[in-house]
């Protein structure tokens, strides 16, 4: 199968997917922590979702397209739709009660260095409330500074959609980290 | 106030933690099945969920099947019951008497139409070992009635042939050195699984 896939592609014909993959990696690596740094709460979560993504490149070489945006699109959207499986894999209500614990506990430190060290941790745990897809979204606009429609066809999704998502996830986080936009004034 | 936007940049852990070493990544090699396209196929934790699941029903539906399987074989066991009965024989023929061949053998015994005990003289039969290795017999105990009819009928039958019968066959023919009582053995050439149906199938009344 993949053999012929090859021979049937001249555009891939003169890599073999060995150093495909090689190339992906290199290529897309640092983009792609960055984002699976940005939707986990650890370091490790985020290898292991980058581990996954390149497995799933690795097992469907012939899904990929050829270039380097569309390369990119589809280790994004695949990467978000792994760390959406494991996201339904843990329980809203543990989400919740963890969140709201957090947010109870760190109301009450302030000035000094640890607590806005536990201030920033609640702030990343309270992100762990949004779906993945949303969260990316919050993620690329916010910290990426990707403006909507670049979202939207990376994610290959409408600008409305994108918008939608946005304005869902702002008013959740809102919700959320109340208290630490009240605290830090 | 803080936008969430400035929230989200002072918790960025981008901002805090070293880049990671990109050879940490190490490719594995037992990748999971799935289907060949971009989207999400179950993560490994819930396939393997999946697959002991599916073991277990197959574990299930196994022990059914045998479960089942075993009511039925018993089933044929208990429906096949064995007809049990002991006349007295002789070796000569004479007035009265019928022919009767002895199952494994070329001989001929003469038996008396009067049956002395049945299967609903029996309160248990159990298998025993036989008289050679993996030759088994099977030990029959009458009833108090089924005990004063045998030993009223060997009484003036010693020095004589007696006749065990199974669903008509003659299957033994013991000389009687002394009136036979509250129990006997029918020794053949059985293998053990036909003692064990002899056995099961003369306590059915």
């Amino acid at each position: 199968m993949d053999a012929q896939y090859v021979r049937a592609s001249p555009a891939v014909a003169a890599n073999n997917p060995v150093d495909r993959l090689a190339s992906l990696f290199d290529l897309h690596y640092d983009r792609l922590y960055r984002l699976a740094r940005r939707l986990t709460p650890n370091a490790d979560d985020a290898l292991d979702l980058i581990q996954e993504t390149f497995l799933k490149a690795a097992r469907f070489p012939r899904s990929i397209p050829i270039g380097a945006r569309e390369e990119e699109a589809w280790l994004v959207r695949v990467l978000i739709n792994i760390r959406r499986d494991q996201w339904r894999k843990s329980s809203v209500r543990d989400r919740h009660d963890k969140s709201q614990a957090k947010g109870s506990q760190l109301a009450i430190g302030s000035a000094n260095p640890e607590a806005t060290l536990i201030a920033r941790t609640a702030v990343w745990k309270a992100l762990d409330i949004l779906p993945p897809r949303r969260r990316a979204i919050i993620v690329m606009h916010e910290l990426e500074g990707l403006a909507i429609p670049a979202i939207a066809s990376l994610l290959g999704i409408t600008a409305i959609t994108v918008r939608w998502h946005l304005s869902r996830g702002r008013h959740d986080l809102t919700h959320a980290l109340k208290a630490y936009m009240g605290d830090a004034q | 106030m803080k936008t969430i936007k400035e929230l989200l940049r002072d918790a960025d852990p981008l901002r805090y933690e070293a880049p990671p070493d990109q050879r940490d990544f190490h490719g594995q090699a037992d990748l999971a099945a799935g289907t060949d396209d971009c989207k999400p196929t179950p993560p490994l934790a819930r396939r393997w969920r999946i697959v002991v699941l599916a073991a277990l029903v197959m574990i299930a539906a196994f022990l059914v099947g045998a479960r089942v399987w075993s009511l039925f074989v018993s089933d044929l066991r208990v429906q096949a019951a064995v007809r049990f009965e002991v006349k007295l024989a002789e070796e000569k023929p004479g007035p009265g008497l019928h022919q009767a061949k002895v199952a494994d053998s070329d001989r001929s015994v003469y038996l008396h139409d009067e049956v002395i005990v049945t299967n609903g003289d029996i309160v248990s039969a159990r298998v025993v070992p036989g008289g050679g290795p993996s030759e088994y017999g099977v030990n029959v105990e009458f009833n108090a009635s089924g005990a004063e009819k045998m030993r009223a009928a060997t009484e003036n039958h010693i020095g004589k042939q007696m006749a065990i019968l199974l669903d008509g066959q003659v299957v033994a023919t013991p000389v009687l050195r002394t009136p036979i009582g509250a129990s006997a053995r029918i020794t053949g050439k059985f293998t053990r699984r036909q003692a064990e149906r002899i056995a099961n199938g003369i306590t059915i009344q």
